[in-house]
Order: C-alpha cells, then sequence, then structure tokens
C-alpha cells in the first residue's frame, strides 16, 4: 500500500494521457494549453477535416495526428478522451468504441473546460497589459529626457535666429530645428505605438530581426545607452510565427533588463539572432553584474523583483516567459556574477515557403 | 582638457564670468554656450560628472570658474553625484540644475545641498541669464 506522498509521486512521474477528438478552435486552444503541461501526455489528435487549425497545430507540436477515430480510442493506454467536436452523435460513437477503463470529457463539460482556457488566456492578456503599463511609468524619466533636450536646443537655436544675420547660418540652423521637431515627434509615435494594447490577432510571421532593432528603439528612453556598445551579430531573414506586439515587449523588457545591469560603468550589449532547420535562437547577453545563483530560479516566478518597491511590478520575466512558452520556445539564463548575463531564447522553426 | 584664459597677461576684454556647463547632449552645450556667449561669459563645457570634476580641477580653472550648470540624468557619474563633489569641495561656486525631467522631490533635495536655482528643459535664454547672473552675484560675493 502506497502512502499518500508515494501517490503524489506517482501521479507527477507518471503522465496523464490524454487524446483530443476536434481539431477546431477548442481543440486547438487545448492543444496549446495542455501541450505545456509536463504531467500530460496528449497521446493523438483526431478531426474529420485535415485542414482544421488543430491538425496544423499537432503537426507544428510534433503531436500524432490519427486518420481514424476509432484508433485513438481503442488505444490502450489513454487515460481521457477529451471530446471537442460539440457533435452529439459524436459522443454516441466515442462510449460504443473506448475502453471501459478510459474515461471521457464532452459535452457540458468540455464547454466548461474551454471556457476555464479562454478565461485563463484573458487574465493573461490584462496582465501582460498591466505591466506593459507600469513598465511605462519608469520611462517617464527618460522620455521626459528625451523630449525636453530636443526642445531645448529647438528653443536656443529659435531664440537665436531672431538675431542672427548670417544667411548660411540661419539656413542651417532652421534645419537643425527641423530635424529636432522630427526626432520629438518620433519618440511620441515610437511610444504610443507601443503603449496600445496588445493585438489579439492570430500569430503571423514575423521578422525578428527588425522586431530587436524596434525594441531596441523604445529601450533607449527606459535606460541610459550612452556608455553601451550596441553588437548585433543577425542571420539574415531569421522569422518565428507569433504575435509581434507580444514579441516588442518582450525584447523591450529583455533589452532594458541588460541595459540597467550595466548602469554605472557602460558595457557592450550583444543581440544575437540565428535560424536552423531545427530551431530559432535569440541572445541577449550584457556584460553586466550577472544575477546571483540562488536567484536564477527564481526570476521567472511571478512578483519576484530586487527592485525597491513600486520600482518594478515583478511581473516583467513572468510575461517574457508566458509569451514564449505560448510560442513554444524556450527561455534559459547563463549568468556569472560580475561579469555578465546571457538570455537564450529557442522558438520551434518555421517551416520553408510559407504559402 | 578645456582651460579657462585668465585675461589678465592676455589683452583678451574682459569676460562677464566663467561658466562650465555639464551636458551629456552635445546640442543642449552648444545652445546653452551659444545662449550665454551672447550675454559676454565665457563657458567650458564637460559631457558628464566625470569630465566635469576632470575640468574644475584642471589648471586654473579652480581659481577662475564662477559657476556649475548641470544636468541630472548623465552616464557615469551622473549630476547627483557631480553635484556633491562640487557643494563639498567648491563651495563657493554656485551650481545652476538644467535639467530635461521636473522632479520635485529632485528639486526639493538639490535645492537643499545648496543649488542655487532648478531649471527645467526647454528653458528661455532670458530665463537662464537671469538666473546665471544672480548666481554671478553669489560668486562675487563669496569673493569677498
Amino acid at each position: 500500500m502506497q502512502n499518500p506522498t508515494d501517490r503524489d509521486l506517482m501521479a507527477r512521474i507518471t503522465p496523464i494521457k490524454v487524446a483530443i477528438i476536434g481539431a477546431g478552435r477548442g481543440g486547438t486552444a487545448l492543444l496549446d494549453l495542455l501541450h505545456q503541461i509536463s504531467s500530460i501526455d496528449i497521446v493523438g489528435v483526431t478531426d474529420r477535416d485535415l485542414h482544421a487549425p488543430g491538425i496544423q497545430r499537432a503537426r507544428s507540436l510534433r503531436i500524432p495526428i490519427m486518420d481514424r477515430t476509432e484508433e485513438l480510442l481503442i488505444n490502450h493506454g489513454v487515460n481521457l478522451i477529451m471530446d471537442v467536436t460539440g457533435d452529439p452523435a459524436m459522443g454516441r460513437f466515442i462510449h460504443e468504441h473506448k475502453r471501459p477503463e478510459t474515461d471521457v470529457l464532452s459535452g457540458s463539460a468540455s464547454r466548461v473546460l474551454w471556457e476555464l482556457v479562454q478565461h485563463e488566456a484573458n487574465l493573461q492578456a490584462e496582465l501582460f497589459h498591466a505591466e506593459k503599463l507600469a513598465g511605462l511609468g519608469s520611462f517617464a524619466a527618460g522620455i521626459a529626457h528625451d523630449i525636453n533636450n530636443p526642445l531645448q536646443l529647438i528653443m536656443g537655436l529659435a531664440e537665436n535666429l531672431a538675431d542672427e544675420k548670417d544667411l548660411d547660418r540661419i539656413y542651417s540652423q532652421a534645419q537643425e530645428i527641423v530635424e529636432a521637431v522630427r526626432r520629438t515627434s518620433a519618440i511620441c509615435r515610437d511610444l504610443t505605438q507601443y503603449a496600445r494594447k496588445t493585438s489579439a490577432r492570430d500569430d503571423t510571421l514575423v521578422a525578428l530581426n527588425g522586431r530587436i532593432d524596434e525594441a531596441l528603439k523604445i529601450a533607449r528612453h527606459a535606460a541610459i545607452f550612452r556608455k553601451i556598445t550596441v553588437h548585433k551579430e543577425y542571420q539574415e531573414g531569421v522569422r518565428v510565427r507569433g504575435n509581434p506586439d507580444e514579441l516588442l515587449h518582450i525584447f523591450v523588457n529583455l533589452i532594458t533588463n541588460a541595459v540597467h545591469s550595466m548602469d554605472d560603468d557602460g558595457g557592450t550589449l550583444t543581440l544575437t539572432t540565428q535560424m536552423s532547420k531545427s530551431e530559432v535562437t535569440v541572445r541577449i547577453t550584457d556584460t553586466g553584474c550577472g544575477i546571483p545563483p540562488e536567484m536564477r530560479e527564481k526570476i521567472f516566478d511571478p512578483f519576484f523583483t530586487t527592485k525597491a518597491p513600486g520600482k518594478g511590478t515583478g511581473l516583467g520575466l513572468y510575461n517574457v516567459k508566458n509569451v514564449i512558452t505560448k510560442m513554444h520556445g524556450a527561455i534559459g539564463v547563463e549568468s556569472r556574477l560580475d561579469h555578465g548575463t546571457t538570455i537564450m531564447i529557442t522558438f520551434p522553426p518555421v517551416p520553408e515557403a510559407p504559402s | 582638457m578645456q582651460e579657462f584664459t585668465s585675461g589678465f597677461f592676455m589683452g583678451d576684454k574682459a569676460t562677464n564670468g566663467r561658466i562650465l556647463v555639464v551636458d551629456d547632449e552635445a546640442d543642449i552645450r552648444k545652445v546653452v554656450r551659444m545662449t550665454l556667449q551672447k550675454a559676454g561669459y565665457d563657458v567650458l563645457e564637460a559631457e558628464n560628472g566625470e569630465k566635469a570634476i576632470e575640468t574644475i580641477n584642471y589648471g586654473e580653472n579652480r581659481l577662475l570658474l564662477d559657476v556649475v550648470i548641470c544636468d541630472i540624468r548623465m552616464p557615469k557619474i551622473n549630476g547627483v553625484e557631480a553635484i556633491a563633489y562640487f557643494r563639498s569641495n567648491y563651495p563657493r561656486v554656485p551650481v545652476i540644475v538644467l535639467t530635461g525631467f521636473p522632479d520635485t522631490d529632485m528639486a526639493t533635495s538639490m535645492l537643499r545641498q545648496g543649488v542655487v536655482d532648478y531649471l527645467v528643459k526647454p528653458v528661455e535664454g532670458e530665463k537662464l541669464r537671469d538666473a546665471v547672473s544672480r548666481a554671478m552675484e553669489q560668486r562675487e560675493l563669496a569673493r569677498l
């Protein structure tokens, strides 16, 4: 007889084997969610329509796709069949063909599960936005600095123009004023674009190098880059499938962290992108203060922060990790105290020649 | 390293005063210099607190310098640290803060440290020259 702790342990190391019937919206959401949970093993997916979105997703996640539903139902190891077809005939079919020991989740039970999944996704989105807005608060000093400096230049030049007699100087200073106005309005444009709510649009192909460059522009308002050398090692044409707004935000977050870690003495920020047949890799490397070993485990936990109360939400890296997990990627940290930190992100590869 | 010319032996016409402008943005140093030179001041520039401290300690600058105009948010030694240095090592040289970020807490703490003025960019030329001329009067009094 096992005691309860042994049973808990068994439950944790023996994954629950799940079969998903139906690969529409519900099936896709289930795949996305269950795939992230290590104690759940998706043994297969099936749908009458081989072009259903969940079938595509299963293919990219390397989850077996069955042509015939019966194959899944009589599969020996399956503990739970999840029927998200919404088809009453399917319910009867499952009960006729399944093994007696296999549990079935269908009808309104799977509706409830679907609602929970949706609810969870909405909460994540709200949290993501809240953290982004809280982060913008810490931009305030940087933005004021970046806007008021060109304004000071404009003020000084304009005052000078009022009694400048030299035509060449008048011309060049007027040009300088126009340039300063352009710079200032670019700041406002970048930031308003960044602050807006992340669109819930479907994932698209995103050119990573462009996103990282965009993030670099925004991060320049959040941290002082003057003593930082930025080094880019981009492989050309690196792409991933994901939400461009979310990707922008996570790169702003990671770049800002990296630059903050080099605050006092400056240093080098190295941004690397690589693409191979098996994965897409992004590395963000700084030569900053490093992360103490005892903290490395916790940095992705919600509400973990080393900043003073009111200065950080502790949700930055938590959200970064969520976005990456949702994209079926992974994030890792390598750090040496007083030498620097590398954040390494891997994403699944994008199939060649998209339709 | 830049140095003020004392003017006693060079035959220059007397200056209205010698000012060190500390700001990380070259554009800002340029327009502040422009504004002050028009009012007859000599200007030296430093791009951060470290350079500012080097400059004030160089040659005869420590004797000739009248007023410091200093930004807050800068890399290397920032304005807060540089101002603390100036106040403790050169208490008779008035310091004017010229910053891009209006922050009441910062202003209060700076004024408490003996900063004579706290100006927020963008500042009009006239206002800047008024602040400098008030600081210059203080400097004169301190010399007596």
